[in-house]
């Protein structure tokens, strides 16, 4: 199976100096170990391939570089490339650091090539005659496994298995092949862009109309108000009681 | 300095009005005109006014926010029972709800918000979302648009049903929610459209969206593009009168192809999962002293053991277990505390929690003022309890 995995310029998110995002090394292991090293292919498009060369220490052992302006749309080369390399499998992080970190380029990607893609990959399995086991991280430490049909597009989670470590043997091993392409501007958009400032989470959840003493309320106690009181009950009334609203608030799962 | 040297007599004679016996001037003319549109305070005073009561009382805090509707058709007399109308809307700015088994989330309620910010000067706010869902109207839907429910699985005719109502509607805005789910469907959808999505906003107005970039470096901002996703709590959720929720027609969906062939959901094993992530949390305080019945029915229970700061200290149980301020944020949907006072530092480990039951011996203890369900009997005599009533049911 031929697997070619995704890798964007990152940038380390308190230092700003380039560096792999770690999702897309964890997208590299879940390749390694569903296809073996010799048939994954790094694929990366930009200016310059600092970030995605430490792949190569991470057990990738050849990276395709397509080489663009700064500020160029990568999304024409990457999708010719993968055209030409047809692999069964694409792999990309959930969502990159150091970019636009949109999570988009994935599925632009994968419309333009006509593939299916699924995200939040946490860890994979051949299946027979073409089909793919995919286990999907879903929010609260759930899964949802789905037989996919390949070729496909999967992005990774961090939930997925960690990263291989990097081997200083494995960087210099790595080949790397640059290629030129044809340029293609970006469109331009009208985003302006300044430092970064953390925005104050919104705690009260009082409706906008409430008093101030209704709103401090609301921040501090309970968001569920008019809480049941039961004093000195017996101990299977107080266990009826509280299976009933466990049962209510839809928490407790039936056995089996 | 070289400031401009004023003449005071040629000022004079430029506002001098020609004709007639006595020098008469006009002033008109040489009023200073500044860009800074004029301040209107009686209608910002409107403006803030809280509906109800019979004294006038001002909000000043949810500036730019969601400001309650004032009906004027409604009779004072009937003014708790109003609801908003909006007959011919100008706009439609569609909400998109994530509503895990037709329930709406908090960040949903909040999507609400920020679509009457957008929809505010004659807008109206569509829900796109399955039928069957809670109370719609309540939280701030103008029109309700059916969405064909799917019944496995396959998220690609989800995003090509968005695509096609955003399309046939001629909508202005459509809100996402950017959770795992939500946050697929918005980049299918403007995969779809080919248009950018504005992922992640962590503000909104009407005139400007911004979302952190370059690794949190670096802040975007524009005017809103159609598309927009929006994190949990940055905008208040609705707080006006109820809405209508007229439903509107939406066009037929055209069948796809998905590559999906089948799809299972595993639940997460309790007794592994991360406390954070835990949906349902089972804590231990300084009144419990049976630990394996307490563990017992966190079994029982398929809930996640945690405990107070007190019982890890004293080693009984682990350190990942202590729920708190210096232990772990709890995101869970319920939390069972067991002979737990609710000190603040608890306390602020499940702020998060929507429901929380207590078992205390303390009538007047905080944790039993932060239940939804309290009850005042010894944790020692209840744990047994429900681990028995647990097993007796089918
Ligand atoms: C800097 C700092 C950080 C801290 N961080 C945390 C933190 O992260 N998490 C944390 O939990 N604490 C934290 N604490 C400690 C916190 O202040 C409290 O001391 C602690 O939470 C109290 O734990 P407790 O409620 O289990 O014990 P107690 O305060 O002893 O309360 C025991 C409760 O159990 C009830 N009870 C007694 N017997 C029974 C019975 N048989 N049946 C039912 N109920 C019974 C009592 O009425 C009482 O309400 C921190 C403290 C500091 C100073
Ligand atoms: N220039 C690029 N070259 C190769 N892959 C990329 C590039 N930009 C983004 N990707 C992939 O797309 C994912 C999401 O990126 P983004 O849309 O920038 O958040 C990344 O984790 C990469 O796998």
């Amino acid at each position: 199976m031929k697997i070619v995995v995704l890798f964007s310029a990152g940038r380390h998110p308190a230092s700003g100096a380039p560096c792999p995002v770690p999702v897309e090394l964890q997208a590299l292991r879940l390749a390694r170990d569903l296809a073996g090293a010799d048939e994954v292919i790094g694929l990366h498009a930009g200016p310059v391939d600092g970030a995605p060369l430490d792949a190569l220490g991470h057990g990738l052992g050849r990276l395709i570089h397509l080489r663009m302006a700064q500020g160029d749309d990568p999304l024409p080369a990457l999708a010719q490339v993968l055209e030409e390399l047809a692999p069964d499998l694409i792999l990309a992080g959930r969502i990159g650091q150091g970019g636009e970190d949109g999570g988009l380029l994935p599925y632009a990607l994968a419309r333009r090539l006509g593939r299916p893609i699924l995200a939040d990959a946490a860890s994979l399995g051949a299946g027979d005659d073409g089909t793919l086991t995919v286990e999907q991280a879903l929010p609260r430490g759930a899964r949802r496994r789905v037989v996919l049909r390949l070729p496909a597009l999967l992005t990774v989670h961090p939930a997925a298995a960690p990263a291989l470590p990097f081997t200083f043997a494995a960087a210099r091993r790595g080949t790397v092949e640059r290629r030129d392409i044809a340029p293609a501007p970006a469109a331009a958009s009208e985003m302006e862009e300044r430092a970064y400032r953390p925005r104050p989470k919104l705690i009260a959840r009082a409706a906008p109309g409430a008093s101030a003493a209704e709103r401090l309320k609301a921040a501090t106690q309970a968001a569920s108000s008019g809480g049941r009181l039961l004093v000195d009950p017996a101990p299977e009334e107080a266990a009826r009681e509280i299976l009933a609203h466990l049962r209510g608030i839809g928490v407790l799962r039936r056995r089996g | 300095m070289s400031r401009l040297r004023r003449d005071p007599r040629a000022e004079r004679e430029a506002m001098r009005i020609a004709g007639g016996a006595r020098p008469r001037f006009s002033r008109e003319a040489s009023l200073p005109v500044s860009a800074r549109p004029r301040r209107d305070p009686r209608a910002e005073i409107e403006a803030l006014l809280v509906p109800g009561g019979t004294r006038p009382r001002l909000d000043r805090l949810s500036r730019g926010g969601v400001r309650p509707v004032r009906d004027e058709a409604t009779s004072p007399s009937e003014s708790t029972v109003q609801t908003r109308i909006v007959t011919e809307p100008a706009f439609l700015v569609a909400v998109v709800p994530d509503a895990p088994g037709g329930r709406l989330t908090p960040l949903d309620r909040q999507l609400f918000g920020a679509a009457h910010l957008l929809a505010a000067g004659g807008g109206a706010v569509l829900a796109l979302a399955e039928p069957g869902h809670d109370d719609l109207a309540g939280v701030g839907a103008d029109r309700v648009g059916p969405l064909a429910a799917v019944a496995d699985y396959d998220p690609e005719a989800r995003a090509a049903a968005v695509a096609q109502a955003l399309e046939s509607l001629n909508i202005r805005h459509a809100l996402f929610a950017e959770t795992a789910e939500g946050g697929d469907l918005a980049r299918r959808v403007a995969a779809r459209l080919g248009e950018p999505l504005f992922a992640g906003a962590e503000s909104l107005t009407p005139k400007l969206v911004t979302r952190p970039a370059r690794g949190r470096r670096v802040e975007q901002r524009r005017a809103p593009p159609r598309l927009v996703s929006l994190v949990a709590d940055s905008v208040a959720p609705y707080g006006g009168a109820s809405c209508e929720a007229r439903a509107v027609e939406l066009p037929a969906p055209v069948p796809t192809t998905g590559a999906i062939l089948s799809a299972e959901i595993i639940l997460a094993d309790p007794a592994t999962v991360p406390l954070g992530e835990a949906e349902f949390v089972v804590s231990a305080g300084n009144g419990v002293s049976d630990i394996p019945s307490f563990l017992d029915l966190a079994r029982a229970l398929r809930a996640t053991p945690g405990a107070s700061r007190m019982l890890c200290d004293a080693g009984l149980m682990p350190r990942a277990a202590q729920v708190g301020a210096s232990g772990t944020v709890l995101g869970a949907t319920c939390y069972l505390a067991l002979g737990i006072a609710g000190a603040p530092q608890h306390l602020q480990g499940i702020t998060g929690c929507e429901h929380v039951v207590a078992v205390n011996t303390d009538l007047h203890a905080a944790m039993v003022e932060r239940a939804g369900l309290a009850i005042i009997a010894d944790a020692h005599a209840v744990m047994p309890a429900l681990i028995a009533a647990l097993e007796d049911e089918p």
